[in-house]
């Protein structure tokens, strides 16, 4: 009882991944350094309401944080989950910054998760909810779990700098997941899309549109991008507009780009960090450039985009003993470190093959056999 | 019929029917004359239902019957060779069982055992081996043999009867899955009343049958030959046990286990020397079952405690099964046996020797010859021989010898050149000469350091068309020098890559320094990152730079594609000299594709210790070190870990999306998006297909061209680069073809295995759809359950498939040790007493912990008072249970759901029903059995087995309330509202119950409201006094009286105390019985204290005084609307009574007479009256018997005529019908 022994860690890095192994294989882990050499040391906003969001769903865990914010001790609890939960995810960083390490949480708990989210639901720096109803639920599909409970609703669109956007996720839980061989990328069948606007003209939306299609309709005819308009409450507290496209081929794997374009905001975190603001992009340029990174990702190649991959590598490394086959395009750095991360935590590695005559990566690995062991039994 | 005699290897013979001769004649007439009769007799009714309901009922009860045979199939992820199947023989004292193991022994190894001591294996036959185990007889030795069984012989005295003993080994079976059981009838020869003996066994099969399942195997064994149970039953015994089929048990499935059937203890004996009580290292040896075991599991020693694994070593089988040769039988040769604990055979292993035992009149030293080797080359040397003539071949004296070399036991090893000289190791086991058995695979740091080499050099060989080997070798040195250098070095390069995903991220910048633009040119900053490197590595020359640089771009993993390349090139032009230095280096980076991404991404050292290594163990001392070094300011902290940062990379911002907007291609451009087309669907098909086939086509190839280098011989094999992909097209369609048609194959074989197993469904069709898709198989026509099962056998195959591409190492690492493997663990600071009380009679299971099986908190389980123990079990009374491996006291509290689902306190458990059972504990999952013990030693209770129960689920939280009943008393009586004392203690207290709902005996219902202002309650603060506190102020529904108890309901949450010992039964001596915490009831007992009681809670004579109410009093308002008639009228209350009721009566004379003659009158009437009614009376009677008589001949006469009218009539109908016939 008294002896607990913790895993030691450095640095902020990867916190969600740690975080979230940590607690599926009730791991205690002690993270040290975490931006202890910045001139505002500690933990950042969103790492702290990542760590609230944990606590809300998991039963009895214990968050210690030194006065700096500097070291964290994190012993995880029981992931319990449930319904009639709202967490306000800030304005730091997006939803999907949260969504990601949610889902799989989710998928691990006693009960049905059910939460509000609120916050900014588009960004650039991470997937947007339109990505992950497009892109992320038919994956996990892919392992198992039941398409009928995953469910995500837009109920208000928030952009950048103040946020004011909720979503509504329900995630059902599941026993185990199930082992995939996922090595068939198949062809672009069909692109679709969304382009939102939030407090701005609708305009803009079309204009993303028009550039994108202009740049698929050489390849493919069957393009559909809808426009998604907000005004006054659904909009969320500032303006911006963004658009995201999602892939589909033959053998059911969805490849998804997505970008957002908002006012940057004017707070002191941008003074320190540069000296030029961010130019805002025009919306056609927007669209043109994000059909561009997605016909890169398409070329790519490999079941999922660069985006998903440490998703895609934490399932597969959650799996039932069974082994699993995944072909993925260039790995990412963030798939590089989640493989990382899954080594230290699960135990598990995965056997890399390049296949150089198409520039993918073929991995393989044998599930952890991880069950949830939270759910009851009757 | 070919495939399958393949793959069993084994070949029956077909049976020849005589086609001439007379048995053949005789045959044929037979069969014709059973045809001709067939024919001839055949009812085709005979057999139909006749009524629809009797069909419809007999098909649902063939359909259920059916259902109820089907099994959940479970997917038996064990590949490859099985471990032996561990057959405990049980039984209470006396019974045989050692006689019964030296039996069976005997008849599969024709060798005399003297002793059965530990498990012995042996091969039993061509495809399995036995592991033969006698359970010990106390408690805690049967549920750990009951975790490891696979067979269990239970052995009954059959002149005795049953004993409890059999009975409770049964039980604990039963909870931890229930293996395979058969009961022996031993003692047979003492009956000599031959109809006795039948009654006897019957009865014994019967009781058998009540308690496992009618029809479970009960084996007799009918008396002794010579000491020894017949051949013949011993023979017929082994069948049954040879044909036995194993099912899967979900706990076993889930978790490795070992059976040790050899241990011994490796300390340093001269830190035993300077403290013979210091904690010890021990190996541990042992098949490995259940399932694939990582390095990383902890392992739990029943009844000694949690550990981790300090190394894991494959050995090479000692016991292997015969070479799959097709012939009948086992050879001699190949009836294997190994037990070392027993003594069997000539090694003897004790627990710090071993003895070599050789009986005097075998012993012919043979020659020593330097050809010996090579002469013997053809067969293989047996065991002990190799074993003398190594020791033969003794050149130098033994202690020199200890330092340098090895005995190999085992000369089958086949990569005794992997084996290297660690000198750690030597001097751990120096003192034991023949333990240093060659590890197949090493898996310790120093093994690793020489695979690592190993991978090097063949990725050098691989590199030679480059021309720089030295590089390589420079690299491969760097590598090996400093290994979290070179790690830390390559976490540098891959943050120096984000730094150019994220377009402005300064803090980077500030980690590098050098105040270099930003905008200049990617390579420039790539230089700076080499120099700095350098600094780190001290050697500076070219090839040094440019392998950091690799480095980077290496570790980056991802960045070599043949788009960037493309994109480079297309740069190149504008660029001038750096983009040719970089195009180079570009060039260096394709030809160095196939490195291997598996080392870029998790580092040459693939080993997993050092995450071992970082665990801190927080245990109370360490706590206070450790909080001092949280609460520290930040400077200080950093001063004491500076080597510890190692750059600025660990803080890298988490983004899963990666934006770089700026290095899109233009895909505007028609080539640029050409090059796309194939992509999608308005390409070219073929090729895309051939995209997705080539690449798997390819991967194979890679697998069996690659360089590799064979570990057994020492022999490089280099592949030719084969990167002509046009050239190759052809032949990898015809490898993809190959592969196709194999899983197809493969996927078949499951489908007919699946059918052959369990349901005879129609035979579907057998095509596969494609390649590709082959796990989404079509089973639409058969059921649901055949679709289950295809798809498991099909995983199977896929899992096998997959798993055979890997070379040996990588196997390893990726699924761990395989089950059937023979491992050694080795486990590190073991407590003494384990290895001064080992008792080989008493096998030692380890067990793999699962995951998070290591944490503790509260379970909660379904549990059921076992109806053979005598009492109920008290909440709190500390219970011993076994759950999974383990087994440890720990203090339930018992519960029992309500309707509304709240989990109610019950003091003691039900008597024949489950209730919950909660306590604390380490977790278990759900659906694991609990088996509950309260008395250990094997003489006090009669049946030990308290309690059973399983896992329902397990939080952090205990939710368990009971009922609490809060008294007050009103002080203060206003209408309805009474101010109510002593039912709180503080006003605080009664704010947290504001609106809790209250009530007093006699039933009026109320509320609480507030705590009561001073003023109005607190008469003593009146008088000066303290003022009280908790006094409420509460309405009810009707005034209430002084006299009334007010009490509030509530519920509270009873805590479930934090309490488990873990038995270490394996640390003390076997005999002593293991001592926990008691119950209150046995210290009483030893201390003679009394039961204290509570006088309250004695039953009293109830007794109820006569209970006097006030006359009813209405209010005057009320008075004044009533009618006259019903208003109270005042009367005014006398003391005297009136006049009427006082005063007496005279009667005058006259008056008298004639109250006289009244009386005389009346007297004469009522005697008339008299007279009259006994007159009628008479009467009434004579008239009735009269009538009764009337009616008896009138219903006489009434039947003759009735019989009279029916005589005619029938008369009459005869003639008509006369007349009608006629």
């Amino acid at each position: 009882m008294g002896k607990i022994t913790y895993k030691r860690l450095k640095g902020s890095q990867n916190m969600r991944q740690r975080l979230l192994l940590a607690t599926l294989k009730s791991t205690p882990v002690l993270i040290e350094d975490i931006h202890a050499d910045d001139t505002l040391p500690g933990l950042r906003p969103h790492e702290i309401s990542l760590l609230r969001l944990f606590e809300k769903l998991t039963d009895d865990c214990l968050i210690e944080i030194n006065e700096t914010g500097t070291k964290l001790k994190y012993k995880p609890g029981i992931i319990v989950g449930g319904s009639h939960l709202v967490h306000d995810c800030g304005v730091s960083r997006a939803i999907g910054y949260f969504l990601e390490p949610l889902i799989l949480l989710g998928l691990f708990a006693r009960k049905t998760l059910v939460i509000i989210l609120k916050g900014i639901t588009n960004d650039s720096k991470d997937p947007s909810v339109d990505t992950f109803r497009s892109t992320t639920f038919p994956l996990l599909k892919r392992f198992g779990v039941p398409s009928e409970g995953l469910k995500l609703e837009i109920k208000s669109r928030g952009v950048s700098p103040h946020g004011g956007g909720e979503v509504h996720l329900t995630i059902p839980t599941v026993q185990h997941l199930t082992a995939t061989m996922w090595t068939d990328e198949g062809m672009v069948k069909r692109i679709r899309g969304e382009a939102f606007t939030t407090r701005v003209s609708v305009q803009l939306g079309n204009e993303m549109i028009y550039a994108a299609r202009g740049i698929f309709n050489r390849l493919l005819p069957d393009v559909y991008i809808a426009s998604d308009y907000r005004k006054r409450s659904e909009a969320g507290n500032s303006s911006g507009y963004g658009i995201s496209l999602v892939a589909e081929t033959t053998s059911g794997c969805c490849i998804s780009a997505d970008t957002t374009v908002s006012y940057p905001r004017g707070d002191e975190e941008e003074d320190i960090e540069g000296e030029e603001k961010k130019e805002l992009i025009p919306a056609a340029d927007v669209g043109e450039k994000l059909a561009s990174v997605l016909l890169e990702e398409i070329e790519k190649g490999g079941v999922v985009d660069s985006t998903h991959q440490g998703l895609l590598f934490l399932l597969c490394a959650l799996c039932v003993n069974d082994v699993s086959k995944v072909r993925v395009g260039k790995l990412s750095p963030y798939g590089i470190e989640t493989l990382r991360e899954i080594r230290d935590f699960l135990d598990v590695q995965f056997v890399i093959k390049p296949d150089p005559s198409t520039g993918t990566v073929i991995l393989k690995c044998w599930g952890s056999g991880m069950k949830n062991l939270s759910r009851k039994t009757t | 019929m070919a495939m399958d005699s393949g793959a069993d290897g084994q070949s029956h013979k077909a049976h020849r029917s005589r086609h001439s001769g007379a048995s053949a004649k005789k045959k044929t007439k037979a069969r014709n004359k059973d045809q001709n009769s067939d024919q001839k007799q055949q009812n085709p009714k005979a057999f139909s239902f006749r009524s629809n309901a009797k069909a419809k009922r007999l098909q649902s009860r063939a359909v259920e019957k059916e259902q109820r045979r089907l099994h959940l199939p479970v997917i038996d992820r064990s590949y490859g060779e099985l471990p032996p199947f561990v057959v405990v023989v049980q039984g209470p004292p006396q019974v045989g069982k050692s006689l019964l193991i030296k039996s069976l022994v005997k008849h599969y190894t024709k060798h005399n055992l003297p002793e059965v001591r530990g498990p012995i294996t042996i091969v039993s036959g061509k495809q399995r081996r036995l592991q033969f185990v006698e359970c010990p007889n106390d408690i805690n030795g049967m549920i750990d043999a009951a975790k490891f069984a696979d067979l269990a012989l239970l052995l009954i005295d059959g002149s005795y009867g049953f004993e409890m003993e059999t009975f409770e080994f049964l039980n604990i079976l039963q909870v931890h899955g229930f293996p395979k059981v058969m009961g022996v009838l031993t003692h047979l020869d003492n009956f000599e009343d031959v109809k006795k003996l039948k009654k006897t066994k019957q009865r014994l099969r019967h009781r058998f049958w009540t308690e496992i399942y009618d029809g479970a195997k009960l084996f007799y064994l009918s008396g002794l030959i010579h000491g020894k149970y017949p051949k013949r039953e011993v023979h017929n015994l082994a069948r049954f046990i040879s044909v036995m089929k194993f099912p899967p048990l979900s706990w076993r499935t889930s978790h490795p286990y070992i059976l040790v059937d050899r241990f011994e203890d490796v300390t340093p004996p001269e830190r035993v020397q300077m403290n013979s009580k210091c904690d010890r290292n021990v190996t541990l040896y042992g098949y490995l079952r259940g399932c694939n075991l990582k390095k990383g599991t902890k392992i739990h020693i029943a009844g000694v405690g949690d550990f981790s694994l300090a190394g894991v070593t494959g050995l090479s089988d000692p016991c292997p099964l015969p070479s799959a040769a097709k012939k009948k039988g086992l050879r001699d040769k190949e009836k294997l046996f190994y037990a070392p604990m027993s003594g069997l055979g000539d090694l003897l292993y004790d627990k710090d020797a071993v003895y070599i035992n050789i009986n005097d009149h075998f012993v012919q030293y043979s020659k020593v010859d330097e050809m010996g080797g090579t002469t013997n080359k053809g067969n293989k040397r047996d065991v002990g021989e190799a074993l003398v003539k190594s020791l033969q071949t003794i050149k130098n004296p033994i202690d020199e010898k200890l330092e340098k070399s090895k005995i190999s036991l085992f000369s089958q090893n086949p990569n005794s050149s992997l084996e290297a000289e660690d000198h750690n190791r030597d001097s751990d086991e120096a003192p034991k000469l023949i333990r240093d058995i060659e590890p197949l695979k090493q898996y310790q740091s120093n093994g690793e350091e020489d695979e690592s080499e190993f991978d090097l050099d063949s990725s050098e060989s691989s590199d030679q068309d480059e021309g720089v080997p030295e590089v390589a070798m420079l690299k491969s040195e760097g590598r090996n020098f400093e290994e979290g250098n070179a790690d830390a070095s390559e976490r540098l390069g891959r943050v120096k890559e984000q730094v150019e995903f994220h377009n402005g991220r300064k803090r980077r910048k500030a980690i590098f320094g050098d105040g270099v633009d930003h905008s200049n040119l990617k390579s420039t900053d790539e230089e700076n990152e080499g120099d700095e490197d350098d600094d780190d590595d001290d050697d500076n020359d070219e090839g040094e730079d440019d392998r950091s640089n690799e480095d980077n771009e290496s570790c980056s993993g991802s960045e070599f594609s043949d788009g960037d390349e493309e994109d480079l090139k297309s740069e190149e032009d504008g660029m001038g000299n750096i983009s040719k230095w970089r195009a180079s280096l570009v060039e260096r980076a394709s030809k160095k594709q196939n490195i291997n991404l598996m080392q870029l991404v998790y580092g040459k050292s693939t080993s997993t210790s050092n995450t071992s290594a970082n665990e801190v163990k927080d245990d109370s001392e360490n706590e206070e070190s450790d909080e001092d070094e949280f609460f520290k300011p930040k400077g200080q902290r950093a001063k004491n870990s500076i080597e510890g940062l190692d750059g600025g990379n660990i803080n890298t911002e988490d983004c899963s999306k990666s934006t770089k907007f700026s290095e899109l291609k233009n895909w505007k451009e028609e080539e640029v998006y050409e090059s796309v087309r194939d992509r999608f669907v308005t390409g070219d098909w073929s090729k895309g297909a051939l995209r997705n086939q080539m690449s798997e086509a390819k991967t194979e190839e890679d697998d069996m061209d690659g360089d590799f280098e064979d570990l057994e011989t020492g022999e490089k094999y280099e592949s030719h680069q084969k990167d002509d992909s046009s050239n190759g097209g052809i032949e990898k369609e015809d490898d993809d073809a190959i592969e196709e048609r194999r899983l197809k194959k493969l996927a078949l074989r499951a489908k007919f295995d699946a059918h052959y197993d369990g349901s005879e469904s129609p035979e579907e069709e057998t095509d596969k759809q494609n390649g590709g898709k082959f796990h989404h198989s079509q089973a639409n026509d058969s059921g649901y359950y055949d679709k289950l099962k295809e798809e498991i056998e099909l995983q199977k195959q896929i899992n096998i498939a997959e798993l055979e591409d890997l070379d040996e190492t990588t196997r390893l690492e990726i699924e761990g040790f395989r089950t059937g493997m023979y491992l050694r663990l080795e486990v590190q600071d073991v407590p003494f007493e384990m290895i001064e009380y080992f008792d080989p009679c008493h096998p030692i299971l380890v067990g793999g912990i699962g995951l998070g099986e290591e944490n503790v908190g509260y379970m909660q389980t379904r549990l059921k008072r076992h109806r053979w123990h005598k009492k109920v079990l008290k909440t709190r009374d500390p219970i011993i249970v076994s759950i999974g491996w383990r087994r440890y006291q720990t203090t339930p509290v018992y519960a029992i759901e309500d309707q509304n689902g709240r989990h109610r306190m019950l003091k003691y458990t039900p008597e024949h029903m489950h209730c919950l059972a909660m306590f604390w504990g380490p977790l278990a999952p759900p659906k694991t059995g609990v088996l509950a013990v309260q008395n250990l030693s094997n003489n006090q209770a009669a049946f030990r087995i308290i309690a059973t129960a399983y896992v329902l689920e397990f939080n952090h939280a205990a939710r368990i309330v009971k009922k609490i009943k809060l008294v007050g008393y009103p002080c203060k009586i206003f209408k309805k509202t009474a101010l109510i004392k002593d039912m709180f203690t503080s006003d605080l207290e009664v704010a947290r119950f504001e609106g809790a709902a209250i009530r007093t005996v006699s039933g009026i219902r109320g509320q609480v409201k507030k705590a009561a202002k001073e003023e109005i309650g607190n008469q003593p603060k009146k008088k000066g006094g303290q003022a009280r506190e908790g006094i409420a102020r509460c309405t009810f529904e009707d005034r209430i009286l002084m006299s009334d108890i007010v009490f509030l309901r509530a519920w509270t949450q009873v805590e479930v105390p934090q309490f488990y010992n873990p038995l270490t039964t394996s640390l003390q001596p076997r005999q002593k019985t293991w001592q926990g915490m008691k119950t209150v009831a046995e210290l009483r007992r030893e201390h003679n204290f009394p039961i204290p009681v509570n006088k309250d809670s004695l039953y009293k004579l109830i007794e109820r005084k006569p209970r006097n109410f006030n006359p009813l009093v209405i209010p005057k308002p009320l008075q004044a609307d009533l009618p006259f008639e019903s208003k109270p009228k005042n009367i005014p209350h006398q003391k005297r009574p009136l006049l009427e009721d006082r005063r007496a009566v005279v009667m005058e004379p006259h008056e008298r007479k004639v109250h006289a003659l009244v009386q005389h009158l009346q007297l004469i009437r009522n005697d008339k009256m008299k007279k009259r009614k006994l007159k009628e009376e008479q009467k009434r009677k004579e008239v009735e018997a009269q009538r009764a008589k009337d009616e008896q001949v009138l219903r006489k006469r009434r039947r003759e005529e009735r019989q009279e009218r029916y005589r005619e009539q029938d008369k009459l109908k005869k003639k008509i019908r006369r007349h009608v016939e006629a």
